[in-house]
């Protein structure tokens, strides 16, 4: 169970939305724009292109770690098989009704958080009139949010669980 | 709340939480569950786990409080 993919999965989301974020920060920098009667060269300053570059690095690497960790699970776990292509958020586990009440108080807390968390934001970005950027980041900070209580729900159980 | 004696016969017949799992077609971590008193099984999984334990539900189950069936 410990080594269930769908266990990790949140983390794994996590990171993504972290690099999402380095990726926006990188793109958001400042840029110089070089206007010929030709072409437009639009360039990034030497900070941002180390975010943006280094985020698609990262993002591809992890893409691949992740891809093998799929595939390694869906060898192993037929009956359990993940597609990255689910609408249904795959770190669902549902194999029997303990594991899905686990599931659904897990999701509840998410969908209380997700209940406040986006009209808060909202309601930042308008009084406070936030730049398009942190608004990106507030999005990122609730899908981190809702990803980390999930996994400490559940992890909370398992835990308790083995002791 | 519900409380049980599923930890207490599956110990009589040495039964892991596995075998107890297999036997009843769940996780181990839902007998587990159950055995803390944190999930209510459904009733069809109370009599399959009844009948792994060869004995009945209301011996395995009972309400908080109904001391008359506490064991």
């Amino acid at each position: 169970m410990k080594n269930d993919f769908r266990l990790q999965y949140p983390l794994w989301m996590m990171g993504f939305i972290v690099v999402l974020g380095l990726l926006a920060f990188g793109l958001s920098s400042p840029v110089t724009e070089v206007i010929n009667e030709r072409s437009i060269v639009i360039s990034l300053g030497p900070v941002g292109t180390i975010f943006a570059v280094g985020s698609i690095v990262i993002y591809i690497i992890m893409l691949t770690i992740f891809l093998l960790k799929l595939k390694k699970h869906n060898k192993k776990n037929p009956a359990q098989r993940i597609s990255p292509f689910s609408i249904r958020p795959p770190e669902y586990l549902e194999q029997d009704e303990g594991m899905t009440y686990i599931t659904r108080k897990a999701a509840q807390k998410v969908y209380t958080f997700i209940t406040w968390s986006l009209p808060a934001l909202a309601g930042f970005a308008i009084a406070l009139s936030m730049p398009r950027l942190y608004i990106i980041f507030g999005i990122l900070l609730v899908a981190l949010g809702q990803y980390w209580i999930y996994f400490s729900e559940i992890r909370k159980h398992l835990k308790e669980e083995t002791e | 709340m519900l409380n049980n004696r599923v930890r207490e016969l599956r110990a009589r017949y040495g039964f892991t939480q596995s075998d107890l799992g297999k036997q009843v077609e769940v996780t181990r971590q839902t007998i587990a569950f159950i055995e803390k008193g944190e999930f209510s099984p459904s009733i069809t999984l109370a009599l399959k786990l009844a009948k792994a334990l060869q004995t009945n539900v209301d011996e395995l189950f009972w309400l908080e409080g109904d001391e008359k069936d506490e064991k």
